[in-house]
Parts: structure tokens; sequence; C-alpha cells
């Protein structure tokens, strides 16, 4: 993940800063501040009611922050930008008794498209989903999952440099699922931004390159997958061995080890290195098998949030 | 700008497209002309046309105008073939009068007569009350009422006249008609100008106005719903502000307004014209009219914008709509009123009442012609700083009321998202 290199604020495509917002006496998000490096695809996760949708509802302009600044593509919020910004809201819906030709017209002539690009932006978006055929079709009369990829195209068709996409992946079956993956992994790969929110851990675990974990509207932590974890693994490492194992617990970079059926889980102090281990129990049993436990996000996400209760 | 012209296209082009739009936009004036001929000929028929015979008992208690009352009504069937009366008279000296009265009343109630006509004693010196005995079906039968009323009215003159030893023709020839008709000096020209006319040219400007500034606004209320409802603005709202949105809207279903005006008052012009009335409007009206209609329609449209983005379904909304609409029944039925008398204290009143003033003011200026300039250049100014106003504060509503969802707000919430940054 080098390549986006040292930390430069023009190559980042969004930057929360300090914002907070207030619904009544409810704060939905917290002093929040978060930079979205551009060219990746970069994942708000949280538990419902975190405030990832108000977050970006903010970004999207849709409403004020109380505090705080919010920069896309190098502009305050709310200006041109929105040509820019391809926006999918976790609440879906088009008009039902629109035809999908028409439709993505109007919202494409919206976001600043004209006629000579939406005719051929358009057939280009409906064949590379699948839709091609029902182009003169009315919205009603498409399936749930057609009118789901349909509102994709309408949130990607003005080809924007940044996409800010609440819980994409909700109410798609595994097929679409894969295609709404490829297509936003094309998009990063052809420098553009993408931003989705999403509950479901492992499916961003698979797709960002950075992730920002939100809970009660303040941050938890945020990173790429791989500066999270570690910060979390090789602290526990699960062995199957042969042989007495009593020394284990007197080895001095072991905290504790605890047995887990045929395995033991080891728990080392801080800064202790696994090798280290693996060596000192090479020379004293039989290692039939070595596994650095890598925490899920799903876990870590666990953790922490209840680390935040507290 | 050109965003606000996108949403105001797809607003007209979607509903100007539908069935439904074409069909009530064409319905009305074709069901106006049905409605209009259909009434011309009961009319027609009910004074000249051809009716069954009436049969009618008579008492006359003075015993002094049966021969002339007999006269009066022979003139009518001899000219009136089809509409005959048939009169039976019965001498007021016989005994059991009283019995015999009762016995017609019962035969009037069984229908077996069409009206008991009982002439009052003192009738020549002009004193008590003749009575026509109807039974409750003919009652609404205005027709023969009139008819019996003149006769005997003519009966009675006619005897007064012999008591007192007048020639008839002489009398004939005194009471001659007089001609009166009512002619309009104030416009260009003397132009005749029939009551009729007068009282319904400033009811249509007043129904066009109605319908275009009250029936299309609630095409507002219908389509934020269905957007907030199909959960298709905040798509919208990724792409455009909401006042943008809303701004859309308004001209775009003001221009739904005036296509259904344009059509409905080119009808009725082209009815006008083709009865020889092409010049009862004068074009300066059709300006004023615009300038009203534009205003009265940014006004209404722009409150019930706010409205409808506050509430989830059409229910919610009219309950909330009922207080504005209540205000356009006022003029609805002050018409008749404030047409006889425009210029009165009340008329000016409701005059700068800014939801009331564009139909109250067309009103008045289709009833009086040279209405005080001073009046309507006051009420257009009026209405111009309103609009402004009233606009900002929808569009605060419009812009917290579209992203919530549950429970409609009361009074004051909607007070409290005015004032959100």
């Amino acid at each position: 993940m080098s390549h986006w290199g040292p930390r430069d604020t023009t190559m980042d495509a969004l930057v929360i800063e300090n914002v907070s917002k207030s619904f009544g006496a409810v704060r939905a998000v917290d002093d929040l501040s978060v930079r979205v490096p551009a060219g990746s695809i970069y994942g708000f996760l949280g538990p419902n009611g975190a405030g990832k949708t108000t977050t970006l509802r903010m970004v999207m302009d849709i409403i004020c922050p109380d505090s705080g600044r919010i920069q896309i593509l190098s502009e305050t919020s709310g200006g041109q930008s929105k040509s820019k910004v391809g926006y999918m809201p976790e609440e879906r819906g088009l008009y039902r008794k629109m035809k999908v030709r028409a439709i993505l017209s109007y919202l494409g002539a919206i976001k600043g498209m004209g006629r000579g690009e939406l005719a051929l932006e358009i057939p280009k978006w409906l064949d590379a989903v699948g839709l091609g055929e029902w182009a003169d079709k009315t919205v009603e009369g498409l399936s749930r999952g057609m009118q789901q990829k349909l509102q994709f195209v309408a949130t990607a068709i003005n080809d924007p440099d940044i996409l800010i996409l609440d819980e994409p992946f909700a109410g798609l079956d595994p097929v679409n699922l894969d295609l709404l993956k490829e297509i936003m992994l094309r998009m990063r790969d052809e420098g553009k931004t993408v931003v989705l929110s999403t509950h479901v851990m492992d499916q961003a675990e698979r797709l960002c390159d950075f992730i920002l974990l939100i809970n009660k509207g303040k941050k938890v932590i945020d990173g790429t997958l791989d500066q999270i974890r570690s910060r979390y693994d090789s602290d526990v490492v699960s062995v199957e061995l042969e042989g007495d194992t009593s020394f284990i617990t007197d080895l001095p970079i072991v905290k504790s080890a605890t047995r887990a059926g045929r395995r033991l889980e080891i728990a080392l102090n801080e800064n202790a290195d696994t090798q280290e281990l693996l060596q000192a129990l090479a020379g004293r049993a039989r290692v039939r098998a070595f596994e650095v436990k890598v925490p899920s996000l799903h876990e870590i996400f666990v953790d922490l949030a209840g680390e935040n209760d507290g | 700008m050109d965003k606000i012209l996108k949403v105001a296209q797809r607003e007209y082009l979607e509903t100007v497209k539908t069935k439904v739009f074409i069909l009530s936009v064409l319905f009305m004036p074709i069901f106006m002309v049905v409605l209009m001929f259909i009434m011309g000929q009961v009319q027609k028929s009910a004074l000249t046309g051809p009716r069954p015979a009436k049969e009618i008992a008579v008492t006359d208690l003075s015993n002094e105008v049966s021969e002339e009352l007999r006269r009066a009504f022979d003139r009518h069937n001899a000219s009136n073939p089809q509409r005959q009366i048939i009169l039976t008279m019965y001498d007021a000296d016989r005994p059991g009068l009283d019995a015999h009265m009762d016995e017609m009343k019962d035969k009037v109630r069984r229908d077996e007569l069409d009206g008991y006509l009982v002439i009052a004693r003192d009738v020549i010196k002009g004193e008590g009350t003749s009575n026509l005995y109807m039974s409750a079906r003919n009652v609404t039968d205005f027709q023969l009422f009139s008819e019996v009323q003149r006769f005997v009215y003519d009966a009675v003159v006619n005897t007064r006249i012999k008591l007192h030893d007048l020639s008839p023709e002489l009398i004939a020839e005194l009471r001659r008609g007089v001609r009166l008709e009512q002619v309009d000096v104030s416009a260009k020209g003397e132009k005749k100008r029939e009551t009729m006319i007068v009282l319904m040219v400033p009811f249509f400007f007043l129904f066009l106005m109605f319908v275009g500034v009250s029936g299309t606004s609630q095409g507002m209320l219908t389509s934020v719903i269905e957007e907030k409802n199909s959960r298709v603005m905040e798509v919208l709202l990724s792409a455009l502000s909401p006042f943008q949105l809303m701004a859309g809207k308004i001209v775009g279903l003001a221009a739904i307004g005036l296509t259904v005006i344009g059509v409905w008052a080119l009808a009725a012009y082209g009815a006008a014209a083709s009865g020889g009335m092409g010049d009862i409007v004068s074009p300066g009206i059709l300006g004023y009219f615009i300038v009203y209609y534009v205003l009265g329609f940014l006004l209404m449209a722009s409150m019930l914008a706010a409205i409808g983005s506050a509430c989830n379904t059409l229910r919610e909304a009219q309950t909330l709509t009922g207080p504005v609409m209540m205000m356009f029944v006022v003029p609805m039925v002050a018409w008749f009123y404030i047409v006889q008398r425009p210029e009165e204290p009340v008329a000016v009143a409701l005059s700068f009442i800014p939801p009331l003033t564009p139909m109250i003011m067309i009103l008045r200026i289709a009833a009086v012609p040279d209405l005080s300039r001073l009046q309507i250049f006051a009420s257009i100014l009026l209405l111009a700083v309103s609009v402004p106003v009233v606009m900002w504060a929808s569009a605060k509503i419009f812009r917290t009321g579209v992203l919530m969802y549950g429970k409609p707000p009361s009074l004051r919430e909607l007070l409290r998202w005015m004032r959100y940054k």
C-alpha cells in the first residue's frame, strides 16, 4: 500500500475536520476527523446508529454540520463539486412511473451532463450491469435487484471523481454483489475514490484500502487494514504441540497460556516477537501447528466498541 | 438556473404527458359547453316549449273578476296551443262554500287538480290576499304560478278600468311598454352590457384563478410527497440544492397551470366570439390575470411545498392544508357580493389579504374596468413583497422537512426548522 506515499493534503479526495452534528439532544456525530486519500476505497464502519449516514449526508451538503469543516475534491462542500460526486443514499428510490432511460437522462442532466454525453453513457452503463434490454421499461416493472443496479448506475452515470455509497451492499444477491465490487475496484484503478459505509465488517475487510471505525458518532480508530491489525495482532498465537507443554508459561515472553481443545492459545507480552516463541517451542516440543492469530475487524470492533462503552 | 429549468421540465412533461391530465384539460370545456347547451334547452322548453294541459279551479269570492279572468286565460290558450290552462269556475254564492273549498284543496292534494285559485273578496280595492293552492309536487312550478299571477293581475286591473268606465283600448295605449337597456360608458365607446354577462365574466376569471392557483398548487403537495415516499428525494438532493428543487417544481407547476388556463381561456374565448361577444373582455385584464396568477401561484405553491415536505402522506398533508384551502372558499362565496359592490370597504379589505389578493383583485378588475390604479399597484406590491418572504421561509422548512420521516411536525417545530442554518 505504499503507492499513496507520504501524506499530502492535495491528494485527499475528502477531508472531514472536527465535524459535529446534533439532532435535539442526540449527538449524532461528535468531533469527527477523517482524511480520505484520492484513489482509494475507504470504508466507514460501525453499527446501526453510529453516525455513518449523518456523516455522509453532511459530506453531500444535504445537512449542515453544527461545527467543523468538510472539504471534498479540494472544495468546501456545497460548491460546484456536486457534479463530480456520485452519491447513493441509504434510502434507495427512483421515480416509479418513469422509464429507465428517462430517469437516467434526468438524473444525469441535473448533474450537469449534456445530451450527447448522456446518449453515449446510458447504453454503455445499462449494458455493463445487464439492463440494456430494460431501457424503455418503467422502474416499477423492474425486479428489486435490477432497481438496485439501476440506482448504482444513476449514481455513477456522470463519471464522478468520488463515489459516496451509503450501505451499497444492502439487499444485493451474491452475483450482483460481486458485480458491484468489480465496478468499484475498476473505478479505484482508474484513480477514482470510493467512500462506502457498511455495518457488515467482513465485506469491508475484503474490499477497503482504508477503514474508519465509528461508534456513537465518535471515531474509534482509522487507518489501513494492516495498520489497524498491527495494533492488535501478534499478541496471541495458537499452537498445537506434542509432548510436555508445562514449560511454556515459564518463558519470559509469555504472559499466559490457555488450553482450547487440542490447541493452546498463548498470549505474549507486549513487543514480544512471535518468531522467538517459535524457536523456543521447536527446541522443546514437536510443533504440529503454529498460527499467529490475526484479529478480524469484527473482533477488533466488538473489542473497541465495548471499551468505549466502558 | 439551468438545474431549476431541468427540474421544471421534468415536472411539466411528466404531468402533461399523462392521459389523466390530457383528458381532464379537454373534458372541462366540453363539459361546460354540453352543460350550457342542455341548460339552455331546458330553460327554453320550460318557458315556451310544449307542456301538458294544466287544470285549475277558481272560486272568485269578489264575484267581480270572473269575466275578465276567463278572458285572460282564453287569450293565453289561444296564443299557446301547446301550453293550455283549463279553467273551471265555481260559484262563490253556492251553499256549503267552505266544504266545497276544502274539497277542492283535497283534489289538489290528490293531484286531481294542478291548482286551486281563490280570489280575495276585496281584491278590487286592493285589500286581502288571493291564494293559489298547489300540491307539494307542483309547488316549485314557478312558471305556472307566474302565469296565473299575471292573469289575475290583468283581470283585476281590467275590471277596475271597466268599473271606472274607461276604454280598455285607451288604457292599453297608455300602458304600452317601455324598453330599458343598460349601456356601459366606461369602456372604450359605448356598448350594451347584459346583467348576466356582467356577473359571469368576473366569475369566469375568478374560476380560472381558483383552478389555476389552488388546483395546480395541490400538484405541489402530491409531487413532493411522492418524491419523499419513493425515497428519490435524497438522490435528487445529491445533485441539487433544496432551493433549486423547490424552485424547479414551482416553475414546472406554474407552467402546467398556465397550460390548463390557456386551453380553457381559449375555449371560452372561442365560445364567446362565436356568440358575437368576442369583445366582452379587454386585453388589459389578461395582463393583470397573468401577473396575479404568477404571484398568487408562487405564494401558494411555496407554502404547499413546505407543508408537503413535512408530511409523509396526503392525508397528513390535508389536515395541515385545510386552513390554507379554507381561504380559497372566501372569494368563491363572496364573489356575488363583491361583483355588485366591488368598491366598497369589504372588497377593498379582502384585496389586501395576500392569499386572497389574486382572486379578489381579478374579480374586481373584471367587474370594474376602471378600478383604482393605486389599489391595483398596491396589491401587486403587497404580493411582490410577500412572495419572497414566504418562499424564503418555505425553503428553510423544505430543506429540513424533505429528509424527515415519521410523525408530522407541529407548527412550533416548523417554526424551529426555519431558524436552522
